[in-house]
């Protein structure tokens, strides 16, 4: 689709325009990935660990129907009450439809990757229900009516001048409020802590949820999460169908992998598991499902609610096929961290929720290639992106599957479809392939300049809008070869 | 819901006929346990200086008390430190420290108590209540010492926010509670994931980088964490 992909050149344009962002990128990437590498280096037999965490994946995805319909039964044992959402409209209509039934004016948000995908927001907006972001990324994030532009580091494209000022602006924050990193986060936390204290809702995703024991983690290093499942009394958490292990030393392997590659941290500062909501004096009692428990001898603190929202929105498309790999992804964002392409473009260029490597391949995964058929050219195929992830996701094969896929359906531009079976055919007659190839270069040479080609005619000019292209040899390899296998007699 | 359920169920069934599924061993019914060693293979007091490393470096202080009497000296002096007069606290029987809260309160310290009602008003002033305790006061299920992480079962007697709410957090833990690792603490005692319906691990005070990557702590969670350690 040409205006997908001339809107997604524009994009791309305009990343490259602004030095600001790419200096802060640059600098942001390279301390998180030097901190992923130094947290590995620690972890004793890291690379027999990502084997494992590897399999663990493998084998629940393989298995998931099993392990997804455990969890949702034990959870249910646990009290909570499970929703099935196949599109993310089902998944904005129950949880408003929660909101409504509990009389919620009021919901405080933990930072969800999910809630963005589905626009659960917005969707609560309508509904007339205020949702407050209260990860302080994801909370700037909300305030400047932008969208995140990394999966951990929301605002990684964002300066502190840029926070203080927006503050100012829109939050009436005095300048001595603003004046450092200190101050800015003090002003945010007074801020959301009378959100939290007036919410009557928290909501938060799921990191991964433990089949055998029904239970779910959620791992934040500001507390947000904790809070918002901690003080409203009615919790809904949002899980994409695949985050999932089928038990607790699982859970263990895998969360030492999470955090070492999405921040370097050895844990995060809080791993929360949930197993259930506030468990009430007599677990029989009527306080099991909504209402409070017997006063004292029960939990004195926690949700009296605990709705889980298992949302498909395209993974069982993922699943059935060549991408089913995908959903090994555990969301550290390392392939984003050491892309060179995110690295120069950032988050925004890519139009999806997810961007990067992982984004490239889950986006056109979830949403179809018909949007999304650029994305998977937004790759040099270096493989840096394999070689950092945790659980080793073939991301450059996936791209090429994805690409090729695109090309079968002739979604790339004119010229190409055009251009590729006539390459075929000559390449697969080598007399032609030769012939071709020698007169390409003698025209190439008289394109060059001091041994570049600075501009190339036609569409090949988009290729040498942004860079120059060696001139080719006068001769080819082959001439070259008979020419010294005919000096030396033989071919070694 | 049913029919959702059996929609999405069944779709993963589809799909998982034609997914290609790298490393997936079809017979995997259960993959083999982590081979991390236990407190046994390794010194605990090895583990124990690992622990202090770990949560130094997070900012995090790490005390020894060997009795309820020393253990309670030691909150006292963080709370004279903070200005704390009153706390949050896990019930006396649930702290691992017997006699605790009755030395706490001949040094002049009183715990303030709560239990959250559903109803939405009551339930925010409650809290807000709660907002001027500048110390929380909890015991520990567990230490994991490469991350310098205590782990916290919530339950009857065991407030979430205790932990959470004030700005100073202060944690008992027994030396003999210490794993090497979260994975070697799950292998070893699966069972404490869904011992309470909130168990967390804690590395360290709530901390942030989202604003050009400059680590700030106390954004949401305490900004202060204390562990006294008791035999």
């Amino acid at each position: 689709m040409p205006s997908a992909a001339a809107a997604f050149h524009r994009r791309i344009d305009d990343a490259l325009a602004d030095t600001r962002v790419r200096a802060a990128l640059a600098s942001t990437m390279t301390r998180l990935t030097n901190g992923r590498a130094g947290a590995l280096a620690s972890l004793e037999a890291s690379d027999a660990i990502r084997d494992q965490a590897r399999r663990i994946r493998a084998h629940t995805i393989a298995h998931l129907d099993t392990y997804l319909d455990q969890f949702a039964r034990n959870a249910d044992a646990r009290g909570c009450r499970i929703h099935w959402a196949p599109t993310a409209t089902d998944a904005t209509r129950i949880i408003v439809e929660i909101a409504r039934a509990e009389d919620i004016s009021l919901a405080v948000k933990s930072k969800s990757m999910v809630t963005e995908e589905i626009e659960l927001n917005a969707a609560l907006g309508a509904a007339g229900i205020r949702v407050v972001e209260t990860d302080l990324g994801e909370f700037v994030v909300q305030v400047g009516d932008d969208r995140p532009s990394h999966i951990i580091a929301p605002i990684v494209h964002r300066r502190r001048e840029d926070v203080a000022r927006l503050f100012q602006e829109k939050l009436g924050a005095r300048p001595e409020e603003v004046a450092d990193v200190a101050a800015i986060t003090a002003f945010a936390r007074r801020l959301l802590r009378r959100d939290f204290l007036q919410a009557g809702m928290g909501i938060s995703g799921v990191n991964l949820a433990v089949a055998d024991s029904g239970s779910f983690c959620l791992v934040t290093n500001e507390g947000n999460g904790r809070l918002s499942t901690t003080l409203p009394r009615v919790h809904v958490a949002v899980m994409g169908l695949e985050r999932i292990v089928p038990n607790a030393a699982d859970l263990g392997i895998v969360l030492q992998l999470l955090a070492r590659s999405a921040t370097g941290q050895a844990l995060s500062v809080y791993t929360n598991i949930i197993s259930g909501p506030r468990r009430p004096a007599n677990p029989g009692a009527p306080g099991a499902h909504g209402a409070p428990g017997a006063p004292g001898a029960g939990e004195p603190d926690g949700p009296d609610q605990l709705h889980v929202v298992i949302v498909d929105n395209g993974r069982t498309r993922m699943l059935d096929g060549p991408l089913a790999e995908m959903l090994y992804c555990i969301r550290c964002g390392a392939c984003l961290n050491i892309c060179p392409v995110y690295r120069h473009i950032g988050g925004h260029a890519y139009g999806g929720v997810y961007p990067g490597p992982m984004g490239a391949v889950v986006s056109p995964g979830l949403m179809g290639l018909d949007q999304w058929s650029e994305l998977p050219h937004a790759s040099s195929l270096c493989g840096a992106c394999k070689d950092v992830c945790p659980v080793r996701i073939d991301l450059p094969h996936l791209l090429l599957t994805l690409r090729a896929q695109a090309a079968d359906r002739e979604l790339g531009p004119w010229w190409l479809r055009l251009a590729m079976p006539i390459y075929a055919a000559v390449a697969t007659r080598p007399a032609l392939y030769q012939w071709l190839g020698s007169l390409a270069a003698r025209v190439s040479q008289g394109l060059a300049r001091g041994g570049w080609i600075r501009h190339l005619p036609g569409p090949l000019a988009a290729w040498t809008a942004a860079r120059d292209f060696p001139a080719p040899a006068r001769r080819s390899f082959l001439q070259t070869y008979e020419q010294r296998r005919g000096r030396t007699g033989n071919a070694s | 819901m049913t029919g959702a359920r059996e929609q999405i169920l069944g779709a993963i069934r589809d799909g998982l006929r034609h997914a290609v599924l790298p490393d997936a061993e079809a017979d995997a019914g259960a993959v083999a346990a982590p081979r991390a060693g236990t407190a046994g293979t390794v010194g605990r007091e090895k583990l124990w200086q690992q622990f202090t490393e770990a949560l130094t470096a997070l900012t995090g202080r790490v005390h020894h008390a060997a009795s309820a009497a020393e253990a309670a000296g030691i909150v006292a002096a963080v709370a004279a430190e903070h200005g704390a007069r009153t706390y949050l606290s896990w019930d006396g029987d649930q702290l691992g420290c017997d006699g605790i809260l009755e030395e706490l309160a001949s040094r002049g310290l009183a715990r303030v108590t709560y239990d959250l009602p559903f109803d939405g008003e009551r339930r925010a002033a409650e809290v807000a209540a709660l907002g001027d305790v500048v110390l929380g006061l909890t015991g520990s299920d567990a230490a994991i010492a490469e991350a310098g992480a205590i782990v916290l079962a919530s339950g009857p007697g065991r407030g979430r926010l205790a932990s959470l709410l004030p700005p100073v957090h202060v944690a008992i833990v027994s030396a003999s509670r210490i794993w090497p690792s979260l994975p070697a603490l799950l292998a070893d005692a699966p069972e404490l994931v869904g011992r309470g319906a909130n168990t967390v691990v804690i590395a360290g005070p709530s901390r942030t980088a989202d604003i050009e990557m400059t680590l700030t702590h106390g954004v949401h969670g305490p900004k202060y964490l204390h562990v006294v350690v008791m035999p």
